[in-house]
C-alpha cells in the first residue's frame, strides 16, 4: 500500500527555510529559524537537541500540527509533494496517512476513554475503509508485531490496564496501523524506565529495518542515537547547528555546541567518582535572538563576530557533514582539543 | 437565588482565554498599571462598583437627591431629566434613582456583613479541618456538603417561618450558610499548601502551629479569597433581592432592588420604563463583581504560571 | 461483570452513607426550627386571637411543648410508615402533597436542565474549537450577562414578552401532564425557558472550558497527527472525556434548579414544591417545611447516586478502583 514516489531512492523529506514563530506577551518568539533538513528513503535521522530548542516543533511544523497561534513559513517537500500545493484538510490527510508519530508520553498520548485496539485501528479503518473484523485482525496483527502478550484479550482492554512501555508499544502499532513511509518518534522513550527504554528503541530499529520506513528519533539524549541512526541533526535555539553521518558527528564533531554535548555523555569507562561536564550557562532566549550564532553567549571559545553575525553553512568532505560555526572544532583559528569546557561544580 | 454560587466555578480559575495582544515595550515604559492587562469588561466592572459604593455610600449628600421614601413626583411618572426622576417615579411617587442608591446602600451591606461572618467563621474552620484533619474535618465536611445539598433560599424561607422576617436574620443566615463554602475552599488551600516546600521547611525550624498558619499558609490564602469573594458577594445580592422579591426579605417600605422589580411587575404593561432603574443595577452589579472574580482569577494563573 | 457490577453497588452505598448524616442534620434543624419562634410556637402559629384551648390542641397534635428531640424521634418513627404529617391548616398528608407538587417541579427542572444542555454543549463544542473567533468572543460576553441575571429578573422580562407583549403563552397557572399533555406544554413552557437561561450560559461556560482543557491533551495531537476529521476527533476523543465534568456539573445544579424553581413557580402560580413551600412560610407550617427540607435533601443524595453511575458508565476507570 506504499505508493512509490517519483524519486525512487531519492529524498523522503525536504524540507527548506523552515521558520516557526509565535506572539507571546512579551514579544514574538522565534521558535525555529530557517531550518534546512533532507531525509533519504529508509534513512533514519537522529534529531537532537535539549528542551526547548525547537525539536518538537519542527516536528510539528512539517507536520501542520503546530498550535494555532503559530506562524509557520517554509517549503515541506514529501515524496516529491510540495506541501504547500495542498489544502490544509488534504495535507493533514496526506501526512496522517503516509507519517506514524509516536509522542513523548505513552500515559497521556492514548485517550483513556477509548479501548486501545479502536485506538490502533482508527486511522486505518478511516483511510482504507476497513470493516469492523478488518480493523479487528489488524489491530490483533499490529499488537502482536510490537510485542503486546495476548493480543486478541489487550483489543478491548483501556489504557489504565497497561504500564507505561505496554502503552508505548501500543502508541507504535498505532503508528503502524496505515503502513507509514516515515515513523517519527518524539522522545519516546524518555518517560520510560531505562531497561524499557533499551526494549523500545530496539523494537523501532527492528521494525524500521524490516519494513525499510525512513524513521526520525527526536531526543535530547546523544547517547540514545548512537549506533541507531544513519545521520544526526543537532538542534541549538530553533537552528539546525550541525548534520551528518552519526559516525562523523561522534568521532569529529564540528561545531562548539555539539562537542560539548558528546563530552557530556557519561562515560562508563571513566574511574568512579569523576566530575559529570556540564555546559555552563543557559539556553538561549527566544524572545530575544541575537543575531549571531545562538550558543556564541555559552560557547568557550566564542569570537566577537560569533555574537555578531550568523555563521554561514559550511561543509565537510562529500558535504555530508555541514555545521554552522566560525571557529570549528579542529580548525587553524580555534583551538585543539576542549578548551574551557569545564566541569562545573554540581550545586 | 439561581445566582447564589453558580457563578463561582467550582473547579477553580477557569481556562483562560487568549487575553490581550502583545503589547510593545512602549506599555512597559509607561510603568505599572493600575489594573494590569484589564480588558475593557473589567474597566468597567471595576469604575462600576466604585460608582456604586461611592453612590450607596455619600447618599445622604448627594444634592438635591431625595429621602429614598419622599414623594416627588406623580405617580408612575416617566423618566425626565432631574436628579430625582432619572429613572422615572414608582407608583408611589418615589424617586427610583433615590431607592436604587439607598437600596443598594442595603444590598451592599448586608452582603459585606454576611460575608465578613461566613469569612471569619468558614477560614477559621477551614484552617482547623485543613491542619488536623480527623473528627474536625469530618464535621466541617458534614456542615458544607449539608448546606451544599439546600437551595439557601429554601433554608432561609425555614428559618423566618420560625423566626419572622428582618434584616438581621436574613444577614446571619446568609452568613451562617455561607461558611461552608469558606471552610471548604480554605481547607482545600492549607491541605495542598501544608505538604509544600516552605511550610515543611519552616516546620522543621520549629514553628508553632498557630505561626505556620498565620504566617505562612493565611497569606497565601488572600489570592484566592480576591477571587472568590467577589462572585459569592454576587450570588449573597442575588439571594437577598429574591427574598426581597417573594416578599420575605427587607420588609417594606424600606427600599430594596428585589421588592421594587416585584413592586413594578403589575404595572409593566403600562409603565414598563419604571423596571429598567432596579434591573440595570442588580444586573450590573453582579455583572461586575462576577467579571471582577474572573479578573482576579486571571491573575493568580498569570502569577503562578510565573512562579 | 459481577464484580464490576458490585463495585457499583458499593459506590452508590458509599455515597447513600455519607448523605445518611446530612439527611438526619437537615431533618432534625427542621423539627427544632419552631425552638426557633418567638414565645410560644403555637401561640406564634394560630396568632393573637388564639384561644387556650386551640393552643392546647395544637401543642397535643404537634408536641411543640415537648423538646425538639422528642418530636423528632416521633417524627422519625411515622417516616418509616411513609407518614410526614399533616399539614397545618388542610390536614392534609403532606406526604401525598409532596408527591403531587414534587411532580410539576421536576418536569420543569428536568425540562429546563435538557433544553439547556442541548444548547449549551454544541454551541461548546464549537467555540471551543475556534477560540478567539468572532462566535467564541460574543457567547462569551453573552454567557456572562446572562449569567449576570438573577431569575427573579429573567421570569419578569420573559413573561412580559411572551405572556403579555407577544401573548404566546399563559402569564400564569397550571396544566398536569397526566390530565392534558398538549395544554401541560403551553403552561411549562415559561416556567421551564425560565430556568433555562441562566441554566444553559452556566453549561455553555463549563463545558466549553471543559473541551478547550481536553483539546490540548496529548492524545487529540495524536489523533490530528493521524489525519482524521475534525468532527470524528471532537465526537470520539473531546466529547467523552469532556463528559464527567459536565455530568458533576448537571448533578450540582439540580439544587440551584430547585431554588430557581421558588422563583418562577411564584411568579407564574405553578403548583410545585416552591409555589408550596412560600405558602407554608407564609402559614408558619411547620410540617410542609420539613417535609420539603428533607425531599430536599433526598433529591440531591439521589442526584449523586445518578452522577457515579454516569461516571462509571462513561469512564472506564472507574470500574478499577
Amino acid at each position: 500500500m506504499t505508493g512509490p514516489g517519483p524519486s525512487i531512492g531519492g529524498n523522503l523529506l525536504q524540507v527548506e527555510g523552515l521558520s516557526c514563530e509565535f506572539d507571546g506577551s512579551r514579544g514574538v518568539a522565534r521558535v525555529l529559524q530557517d531550518v534546512r533538513l533532507t531525509l533519504g528513503k529508509s534513512m533514519t535521522l537522529g534529531l537532537v537537541g535539549e528542551s526547548g530548542s525547537g525539536k518538537s516543533m519542527l516536528i510539528k511544523s512539517i507536520l501542520g500540527i503546530a498550535p494555532r497561534t503559530a506562524r509557520v513559513t517554509g517549503r515541506v517537500v514529501f515524496d516529491g509533494v510540495d506541501l504547500a500545493t495542498l489544502k490544509e484538510r488534504e495535507r493533514r490527510k496526506f501526512l496522517g496517512r503516509r507519517v506514524g508519530m509516536v509522542f513523548q508520553n505513552p500515559m497521556t498520548s492514548l485517550n483513556p476513554f477509548v479501548q486501545v485496539g479502536r485506538q490502533i485501528e482508527e486511522a486505518a479503518r478511516y483511510y482504507f475503509k476497513l470493516s469492523k473484523d478488518q480493523g479487528r485482525s489488524l489491530a490483533i496483527e499490529l499488537m502482536a508485531t510490537v510485542g503486546l502478550p495476548d493480543p486478541e484479550d489487550c483489543y478491548g482492554q483501556y489504557p489504565h490496564q497497561f504500564s507505561g512501555g505496554m502503552k508505548q508499544r501500543i502508541m507504535i502499532a498505532t503508528a503502524l496501523a496505515c503502513k507509514p513511509d516515515l515513523l517519527i518518534a518524539d522522545e519516546a522513550t524518555t518517560a520510560l524506565d531505562v531497561t524499557v527504554q533499551k526494549q523500545i528503541l530496539d523494537l523501532l530499529q527492528t521494525i524500521q529495518q524490516e519494513r525499510q520506513m525512513s524513521m526520525i528519533l527526536v531526543t535530547h539524549n546523544l547517547g540514545i542515537v548512537a549506533g541507531r541512526t544513519d545521520e544526526v541533526a543537532v538542534m541549538y535555539g530553533g537552528r539546525i547547528v550541525e548534520r551528518g553521518p552519526t559516525e562523523a558527528i561522534f568521532h569529529h564533531p564540528r561545531h562548539r555546541y555539539t562537542e560539548a554535548l558528546i563530552a557530556a555523555i557519561p562515560r562508563t569507562d571513566q574511574p568512579a567518582h569523576t566530575r559529570l561536564r556540564t555546559i555552563p550557562g543557559r539556553p538561549p532566549d527566544i524572545l530575544r535572538p541575537i543575531p549571531g550564532c545562538p550558543f556564541a553567549p555559552r560557547c568557550p571559545v566564542a569570537e566577537p563576530r560569533c555574537v555578531e553575525s550568523m555563521p554561514p553553512a559550511t561543509s565537510d568532505g562529500d558535504g555530508r557533514h555541514g555545521y554552522a560555526c566560525h571557529v570549528p572544532v579542529g580548525a587553524a583559528s580555534g583551538g585543539t582539543g576542549t578548551p574551557g569546557l569545564a566541569s562545573t561544580d554540581a550545586r | 437565588m439561581s445566582g447564589s454560587g453558580i457563578q463561582v466555578d467550582r473547579r477553580g480559575p477557569q481556562v483562560s482565554q487568549p487575553t490581550t495582544p502583545a503589547r510593545g515595550p512602549e506599555a512597559v515604559a509607561k510603568g505599572r498599571s493600575l489594573l494590569p492587562e484589564a480588558d475593557a469588561p473589567t474597566w468597567f466592572a471595576f469604575g462600576f462598583l466604585a460608582l456604586l459604593i461611592l453612590g450607596a455610600v455619600l447618599a445622604d449628600w448627594i444634592p438635591g437627591l431625595a429621602k429614598p421614601n419622599l414623594e416627588v413626583g406623580a405617580f408612575s411618572g416617566p423618566p425626565a431629566l432631574t436628579v430625582n426622576q432619572l429613572f422615572g417615579t414608582d407608583a408611589l411617587g418615589r424617586s427610583i434613582v433615590s431607592r436604587v442608591l439607598y437600596g443598594a446602600r442595603t444590598s451592599l451591606s448586608i452582603a459585606l456583613f454576611a460575608s465578613a461572618i461566613s469569612m471569619s467563621a468558614g477560614i477559621f474552620l477551614g484552617m482547623l479541618a485543613g491542619f488536623y484533619r480527623g473528627v474536625v474535618e469530618r464535621l466541617v465536611d458534614l456542615y458544607a456538603n449539608t448546606l451544599a445539598s439546600l437551595p439557601p433560599v429554601l433554608v432561609i424561607l425555614a428559618l423566618i417561618a420560625a423566626a419572622g422576617t428582618s434584616v438581621f436574620t436574613i444577614t446571619l443566615a446568609m452568613g451562617l450558610l455561607g461558611i461552608g463554602t469558606y471552610a471548604r475552599i480554605t481547607k482545600g488551600a492549607v491541605i495542598s499548601q501544608a505538604g509544600r516546600d516552605y511550610v515543611l521547611a519552616a516546620r522543621a525550624l520549629g514553628a508553632s502551629d498557630v505561626r505556620l498558619l498565620a504566617r505562612e499558609i493565611l497569606p497565601n490564602l488572600v489570592p484566592t479569597l480576591t477571587a472568590i469573594v467577589p462572585p459569592l458577594m454576587a450570588g449573597l445580592i442575588v439571594t437577598e433581592g429574591s427574598l426581597s422579591f417573594l416578599g420575605y426579605g427587607i420588609p417594606p417600605p424600606a427600599p430594596s432592588w428585589g421588592g421594587m422589580i416585584a413592586g413594578s411587575t403589575d404595572l409593566l404593561n403600562r409603565f414598563p420604563l419604571l423596571i429598567f432603574g432596579p434591573i440595570l443595577a442588580i444586573v450590573l452589579t453582579v455583572y461586575s463583581l462576577n467579571t471582577v472574580g474572573d479578573y482576579m482569577a486571571r491573575r493568580i494563573d498569570i502569577r503562578e504560571g510565573q512562579l | 461483570m459481577r464484580s464490576v457490577r458490585s463495585t457499583y453497588l458499593r459506590a452508590i452505598g458509599m455515597r447513600l452513607l455519607a448523605g445518611v448524616p446530612v439527611f438526619f442534620l437537615v431533618t432534625f434543624a427542621a423539627t427544632a426550627l419552631s425552638d426557633l419562634m418567638p414565645g410560644s410556637a403555637a401561640q406564634t402559629i394560630l396568632g393573637d386571637s388564639a384561644t387556650p384551648e386551640q393552643i392546647a390542641l395544637l401543642n397535643a397534635q404537634y408536641g411543640y411543648d415537648r423538646p425538639a428531640w422528642e418530636r423528632y424521634l416521633g417524627w422519625l418513627g411515622k417516616l418509616l410508615q411513609g407518614d410526614l404529617g399533616k399539614t397545618a391548616y388542610s390536614q392534609q398528608s403532606v406526604a401525598g402533597l409532596l408527591l403531587n407538587r414534587a411532580a410539576t417541579t421536576f418536569e420543569i427542572a428536568l425540562l429546563a436542565m435538557f433544553v439547556a444542555l442541548l444548547i449549551a454543549v454544541p454551541l461548546a463544542l464549537f467555540t471551543a474549537t475556534r477560540p478567539g473567533g468572532i462566535t467564541d468572543t460574543v457567547l462569551r460576553a453573552v454567557s456572562s450577562t446572562l449569567l449576570s441575571i438573577p431569575i427573579f429578573v429573567t421570569v419578569v422580562i420573559l413573561g412580559f414578552l411572551f405572556a403579555i407583549v407577544l401573548r404566546w403563552l399563559p402569564a400564569t397557572g397550571w396544566m398536569p401532564l397526566a390530565q392534558d399533555p398538549i395544554g401541560n406544554l403551553g403552561f411549562v413552557a415559561l416556567p421551564a425557558m425560565c430556568l433555562a437561561v441562566g441554566q444553559t450560559a452556566y453549561f455553555y461556560r463549563v463545558s466549553r472550558s471543559e473541551f478547550v482543557a481536553t483539546l490540548q491533551e496529548d492524545f487529540v495531537l495524536v489523533a490530528r497527527a493521524k489525519g482524521l476529521p475534525a468532527s470524528y476527533i471532537l465526537l470520539r476523543h473531546v466529547l467523552r472525556p469532556s463528559l464527567p465534568q459536565v455530568l458533576t456539573v448537571f448533578g450540582l445544579s439540580m439544587t440551584h434548579l430547585l431554588g430557581g424553581s421558588f422563583i418562577v413557580e411564584s411568579y407564574f402560580a405553578v403548583p410545585g414544591i416552591g409555589w408550596t413551600v412560600l405558602g407554608a412560610v407564609k402559614d408558619h407550617d411547620i410540617p410542609t417545611v420539613q417535609g420539603i427540607l428533607s425531599l430536599t435533601v433526598l433529591v440531591f443524595v439521589l442526584m449523586f447516586i445518578v452522577v457515579d453511575i454516569g461516571y462509571a458508565l462513561i469512564d472506564p476507570r472507574v470500574e478499577a478502583t
